[in-house]
């Protein structure tokens, strides 16, 4: 699949920890904005438990230390010349910043070593768990791979399909006929996917371009402006993959479509159908009904599965009796039915 | 597959003017034409893609063609970008 080979991934390298103010954590700068330029080079965080009570062996430097109750009750359980050997034991690393949970405070001349340092103290309300947990997902979002595909993705009854194909196939004018049939646009040309959690690929549309989209001899449309907010949204979980292609008699299109081809997307597999395109032929309503078959099959319905069940049933049949054409001959109705 | 890097030379930038001139472009080869711009890869022949690149000037842009046209779709690109668009 060419246009798939070619995607090129896009990953952050590092944030500054100025950046993390940002997350929904709520985090405050404890020492004047220092270390806030500090870079963050690793979506891991880290309890430095361990690493203060002198096992500096395996201390993951480069992550964000987390204080909660254990670090902070355990530096004051010590005597202020033990506190600060214990702190040292991290600041001869270059650590990030350090994040203390539960409004908890560093003792003042810990908090003067770690200025000294160069090192961001940070403070959240949250306590340890949940503060944990929204950075675990912050950080995530931030060091997720991207990449920008070639194509029009559109939501179909809550499926998202992402139409590829050589430009000038016609994916933006499905796209615009599966608008105009009530279904919403996320991005048209320019997708940027982005990797969430191991499994998980969300489409949406750049800030510039966003529900801006280019029909062939009329020029840029304002999808949002023509058919409302309803028409569109903005993003969208990649579910299919429809692929348009001009029909080749030398390939061998799916006809039963028990077998699933998916593509792989930064190693997420992705369920693809590959549509031959020919005149006459309804791309709009087919990619409405690529949407509900993929809908049955999630709830567990498998159209190819259950007629190949019959016509198997059948020839079990078959094998005891009479023709294979022989046709019921009186339908039993529910009613008497003369129509 | 040629790679190449081209830079913006005209005051403007790409704006919607220049993006229909490459586009126009780069549609009239067989060839496959990428624009590279900080690691997102874009369609030469989607007008939407190219302005997505928002490239003003100075901006520097690396062109990867792949296709059996791909010598002569990269002199034309390269005098296009080095003429400034005709501005």
């Amino acid at each position: 699949m060419r246009a798939l080979e070619n995607i090129q991934i896009l990953r952050q390298e590092k944030i500054p920890v100025e950046s993390i103010l940002q997350s929904p954590a709520g985090l405050v700068c404890l020492n004047d904005s220092i270390g806030l330029n500090n870079e963050i080079i690793s979506k891991s965080l880290y309890r430095p438990q361990l690493a203060l009570a002198g096992f500096i062996e395996l201390f993951s430097n480069h992550s964000v230390q987390i204080f909660g109750n254990t670090e902070i009750f355990y530096l004051k359980s010590l005597t202020s010349e033990e506190r600060i050997v214990a702190f040292c034991n991290l600041l001869n690393f270059k650590i990030p910043c350090i994040i203390l949970t539960n409004n908890h405070i560093l003792e003042p001349e810990l908090l003067e070593l770690a200025s000294k340092n160069g090192i961001a103290v940070l403070s959240t309300p949250h306590d340890t768990t949940k503060t944990i947990y929204i950075m675990t997902e912050y950080l995530d979002d931030q060091f997720a791979p991207q990449a920008v595909v070639h194509g029009s993705f559109v939501d179909v009854y809550g499926v998202g399909i992402l139409f590829m194909g050589r430009s000038g196939i016609g994916k933006s004018e499905v796209a615009l006929d599966l608008v105009e049939r009530g279904h919403r646009l996320v991005a048209d040309d320019v997708v940027m996917l982005t990797k969430k959690k191991e499994s998980i690929l969300m489409g949406t549309g750049t800030n510039l371009v966003q529900h801006f989209m280019e029909i062939r001899g009329l020029g840029i449309i304002d999808v949002r402006q023509m058919f409302g907010v309803r028409s569109i949204r903005f993003q969208k979980r990649l579910e299919i993959i429809v692929e348009l292609q001009e029909f080749n008699p030398d390939v061998d299109y799916t006809r039963i479509g028990q077998e699933d081809e998916p593509s792989n997307i930064m190693d997420v597999q992705i369920s693809t159908v590959k549509l031959p395109i020919f005149p006459g032929k309804n791309i709009t309503v087919i990619a409405e009904v690529v949407a509900v078959h993929y809908l049955l099959r999630t709830y567990g319905y498998n159209s190819a599965l259950k007629f190949s069940e019959r016509l198997q049933s059948e020839i079990n049949r078959k094998s005891k009796s009479d023709s294979p054409f022989q046709f019921k001959r009186a339908v039993p109705y529910i009613q008497p039915d003369d129509e | 597959m040629i790679e190449q890097l081209v830079e913006v030379v005209n005051r403007a930038g790409i704006h919607t003017r220049p993006a229909a001139m490459i586009v126009k472009l780069a549609a009239k080869f067989k060839s496959d034409i990428y624009l590279v711009r900080d690691g997102f890869s874009i369609n030469a022949k989607s007008i939407i893609g190219v302005m997505t690149l928002a490239a003003e000037q100075g901006a520097k842009i690396f062109v990867k063609i792949d296709g059996q046209d791909e010598q002569s779709a990269a002199d034309e690109l390269t005098q296009l970008f080095a003429s400034g668009f005709g501005e």
